[in-house]
């Protein structure tokens, strides 16, 4: 304990007694006993450590440094102070103060007194310079004094710390004072008179001008290019630009901006001026206040802009109202469509479009104004028109189906028709037969006669019958006449009714549609088959032009040199017409009125001078259009020319009985066979008073022919339902096949046709029925043609062939006369 | 020309071994026919398509080439259609052999 009490007094020489004296001195002189002073020291001790501690708390408060400062300047001074108690306070100076610790102990009392300075004093301090410093920058902004970089940083701070303490609010400055701006300049006096001389009077005085500046305020805004814009330029050549401005926003300088730096040192008289200062001036200082000076490098300072200073103006202009309008709309139709399309609706549609476009080309030829009158018309003939070609299109389909329905029909015929060569014939030696094929009958004509039969020179499976009657007691009124197709024997193509018997029909050589009919009471007409209508293209009156006999036979004659068509008819009247075709009607030209000849009419009728013959048949020469032959009832054979009318060429006493047909060979224009009533055949030349030969046959002969195949064959028919076929190169004296037509034999045969391509004839009977037959082999045979003359033409052949029987037959005139008599003989039946 | 086209039918009616004839349009339909409801109508759609398809086959290898007749031979029956653009005739003949 009192070793704790040495150390802790400070006593190092324990051992000394002077030491001893000292400290006992001092215990002598101390009031305080042992405990006492032990308890005070720990208590001041630990007071100095709680106080230095709370100065370091209170360094992170608000004030810090000055509090801790303080505190931790006292909490020290304490904690040495304790020290007192425990070796008294005297004692505790000397130890402090002496040689060895007195730098010690003058270092923290000086660092005491410093820390205390800089920690409480020098803050008070400051806040009173500064303070002061911001008036002096209030006064300086007031003469426009700009600062250099280091004072505006310093009064930023100062001046917060200012607007916390509202230095400047004082009531006299927050009193509102309100100023109205008028339109009306109020000092305008408004009662000023002027004496005007002319009026001799006072007159009011008018103010025009009304303008007065209250407030002018320059834009901040310059145009860039102008020269002032070049000047700030210049001054802002450190300060970069904003990228795509255009104006450069610019410091507002008012001339009391203008002034130097050096005002920024003022007195403290200065400062108290400044709170006089106005609100607008003091706005003014505030944007004054962020005025950047900067020092240039090269020492020279200068004015800079102040980027954030502009004025700000705005106006309202009229807002236009924006309105929304919709509406709603239907939706467009829609429909879906799908085809497919394959070469051939390609093909048609282009088609189309080429015909309308022709059509149009043609629309657009036409006349424009008589379109206009026409197109109602026009509309409705194209409706009608269209109505008709399907109608049209609809018969030409049935007839077809028709046909086909006939060719199933009538199949075996058909057969037989193309491929059925009789094989019997090899056997016969030179006879042959005809094979029956279709018989055309048809229900409306039963009970009239065929009249005449032609083949079409062009359509070969066509031919024309006409139905009359050679009854002439019973004179029906009926008459008709059809056209046929081998295609379709069931029913006509074309049948047309007439008021009285037809009795003759031709075709146009080389206009198949155009017939020539010859009727019963003397009218011959033109029909035209194309046409739709039945009735004739052209007709004689019933009057006037016409025959007053039945027409026995028409015959087209050679067009006209100016293209009118000809045909001649030959009527029981014993007149010889020639009929032209004109523009619109018939003109009729006599050729010839028959008349008997001389001879006759001596020997008949001695006291007559002349007497008319009644004609039945015509043929023309092929060949010389102008001559013609006419055979008569009488039995003559006029050969006549249509140059000499009074006069006959030549004349044939050919029969005994009216001859029922005249034909030229089809080969040599010079031969041409007859035929008449009184059972006989004859075939003869030319201005030869004699026939060539002479065929007899059972009864009356209606129609003879010359096959278009061969030069020496030739067909008739008689009425005791017999046909004859004759080959004059194969049997001189009888013909090479008879043949019974219908098992009836009721029938009598009129008429018969070689088809022009075809090997059939057709028979022609006085029931209205037409037989068609086919001729076997052996009646069309042809001359062979030899091996030494492969090119000559078959026709030359056959010419050569006649020529050849011809000559046997004409050189010894007496021999063929003999000749023919035994033929005669011996083909008579 | 109606007229005339019933008279041919009648026409054809009236021929040996013809069983019936129709007509039909274009799409198919029966305007005329002789034969019974229920015959006319397989007729006409079966055989109007086989047509078109017939038509179809010989414009598609020639476009300037078209189908005038189509005839069908079956044991029984012949069936002869005429097709035209805007209709057909359809005729059912039977054989003739048998």
């Amino acid at each position: 304990m009192d070793k704790l009490r040495r150390a802790l007094s400070g006593d190092d020489n324990y051992d000394e007694d002077s030491s001893t004296g000292i400290f006992s001195n001092l215990d002598s002189s101390m009031t305080l006993n042992w405990g006492t002073r032990i308890k005070a020291f720990a208590c001041c001790f630990v007071v100095g450590v709680l106080l230095s501690l709370l100065g370091s708390v209170a360094l992170f408060l608000h004030r810090g440094i000055a509090m801790f400062a303080l505190f931790y300047t006292t909490g020290n001074i304490v904690s040495i102070a304790s020290s007192c108690f425990l070796m008294g306070p005297f004692k505790q100076m000397k130890k402090m103060f002496a040689s060895t610790r007195v730098i010690a102990t003058i270092m923290v009392i000086v660092l005491f007194v410093l820390t205390i300075i800089s920690g409480a004093v020098v803050p008070v301090l400051k806040s009173r310079v500064s303070t002061r410093q911001f008036r002096l920058s209030k006064d300086a902004a007031e003469d426009g004094t700009s600062h250099d970089l280091h004072q505006w940083l310093k009064r930023k701070q100062s001046i917060w710390q200012n607007d916390n303490a509202n230095p400047f609010l004082d009531k006299d400055q927050l009193e509102e004072v309100c100023q109205n701006l008028v339109a009306n300049n109020p000092q305008l006096p408004d009662s000023l008179v002027e004496f005007s001389f002319r009026d001799k009077s006072f007159k009011p005085k008018v103010f025009l001008n009304q303008h007065i500046s209250l407030l002018e305020v320059e834009s901040t805004c310059v145009y860039i290019e102008s020269p002032e814009a070049d000047k700030n330029q210049i001054a802002e050549e450190t300060i970069p630009a904003p990228v795509g401005s255009e104006l450069i926003a610019e410091k507002h300088f008012s001339s009391s901006c203008e002034e130097t730096e050096n005002d920024s040192v003022r007195d403290g008289e200065d400062e108290e001026t400044t709170d006089d200062v106005d609100d607008d001036e003091s706005k003014d200082t505030k944007d004054e206040k962020d005025e950047v000076a900067r020092q240039t490098p090269g020492g020279k300072t200068k004015k800079l802009m102040n980027q954030f200073n502009f004025c700000e103006r705005a106006s309202i202009t009229y807002q236009y109202l924006l309105k929304n309008a919709r509406t709603q709309t239907k939706p467009p139709t829609r429909s879906q469509f799908s085809d497919y399309a394959t070469q051939w609706i390609i093909y048609d549609s282009y088609q189309e479009d080429y015909e309308s476009q022709e059509r149009e080309k043609e629309k657009g030829k036409k006349d424009r104004s008589s379109a206009i009158v026409k197109k109602d018309e026009f509309k409705k003939s194209s409706l009608t028109d269209r109505q008709d070609i399907l109608g049209i299109n609809v018969v030409k389909k049935a007839l077809i189906l028709e046909r086909m329905i006939n060719q199933n029909m009538f199949d075996e015929i058909l057969q037989d028709f193309r491929y059925y060569e009789d094989p019997s014939d090899e056997f016969r030696n030179t006879e042959g037969t005809l094979l029956p094929l279709w018989k055309f009958q048809f229900h409306d004509i039963k009970k009239l006669c065929v009249t005449e039969i032609k083949w079409n020179p062009i359509y070969f499976d066509l031919f024309g019958v006409s139905f009359g009657t050679f009854n002439f007691q019973k004179q029906s009124t009926k008459g008709c006449f059809c056209l046929w197709s081998l295609k379709n024997p069931s029913y006509p193509e074309y049948i047309n009714h007439t008021s009285s018997g037809v009795m003759s029909l031709d075709f146009h050589p080389s206009r198949p549609y155009l017939m020539a009919i010859g009727l019963i009471d003397g009218r011959v007409a033109v029909y035209d088959t194309r046409l739709n209508s039945k009735s004739p293209l052209y007709e004689s009156s019933y009057v006037s032009n016409k025959h007053s006999g039945i027409v026995w036979q028409v015959q087209w004659g050679e067009d006209l040199t100016d293209g009118e068509l000809i045909f001649y008819s030959v009527s029981s009247d014993g007149k010889v017409f020639c009929w032209a075709l004109m523009q619109n009607h018939l003109t009729q030209t006599l050729v010839i009125s028959l008349f008997l000849s001389s001879n006759v009419q001596t020997e008949i009728h001695e006291k007559t001078k002349s007497l008319k013959d009644s004609g039945t048949c015509i043929a023309l020469h092929p060949v010389d259009q102008s001559l013609f032959l006419i055979g008569t009832e009488e039995g003559f054979i006029y050969k006549c020319s249509t140059a000499y009318l009074s006069m006959y060429l030549f004349t044939y006493t050919a029969h005994q009985m009216p001859v029922h047909r005249l034909d030229f060979n089809k080969y040599s224009p010079n031969i041409f066979a007859s035929c008449s009533a009184d059972w006989s055949i004859k075939v003869w030349e030319d201005n030869r008073k004699e026939p060539l030969f002479v065929f007899d046959a059972t009864s009356s002969v209606g129609d003879v022919r010359w096959a278009p195949y061969s030069s020496s064959v030739l067909a008739a028919v008689t009425l005791d339902c017999k046909a004859y076929v004759f080959d004059l190169n194969v049997d001189k004296y009888r013909p090479i096949c008879i043949q019974t037509i219908s098992s009836k034999k009721l029938n009598k045969l009129t008429k018969v046709a070689f088809n022009l391509k075809l090997p059939v004839l057709v028979i022609g009977d006085d029931k209205g029925i037409s037989f068609v037959l086919k001729l076997s082999p052996n009646l069309r045979i042809r001359p062979k043609i030899p091996k030494k003359q492969q090119g000559v033409d078959p026709r030359e052949l056959e010419i050569v062939k006649l020529e050849k029987l011809l000559s046997l037959i004409r050189e010894p005139n007496e021999i063929t006369k003999s000749s023919i008599g035994k033929s005669s003989d011996s083909s008579s039946f | 020309m109606s007229n005339e086209v019933d008279e041919i039918l009648k026409r054809i009616q009236s021929y040996k071994g013809v069983v019936g004839t129709i007509v039909v349009t274009s799409e198919g339909i029966p305007i005329k026919t002789t034969l019974d409801n229920t015959t006319t109508v397989q007729y006409a759609g079966l055989v109007s398509h086989l047509a078109d398809k017939a038509r179809s086959v010989i414009r598609d290898l020639d476009p300037t080439n078209d189908l005038t007749f189509l005839r069908i031979k079956s044991k029984k029956h012949e069936i002869m259609v005429a097709p035209d653009k805007d209709f057909k005739i359809i005729t059912v003949q039977f054989q003739p052999n048998d």
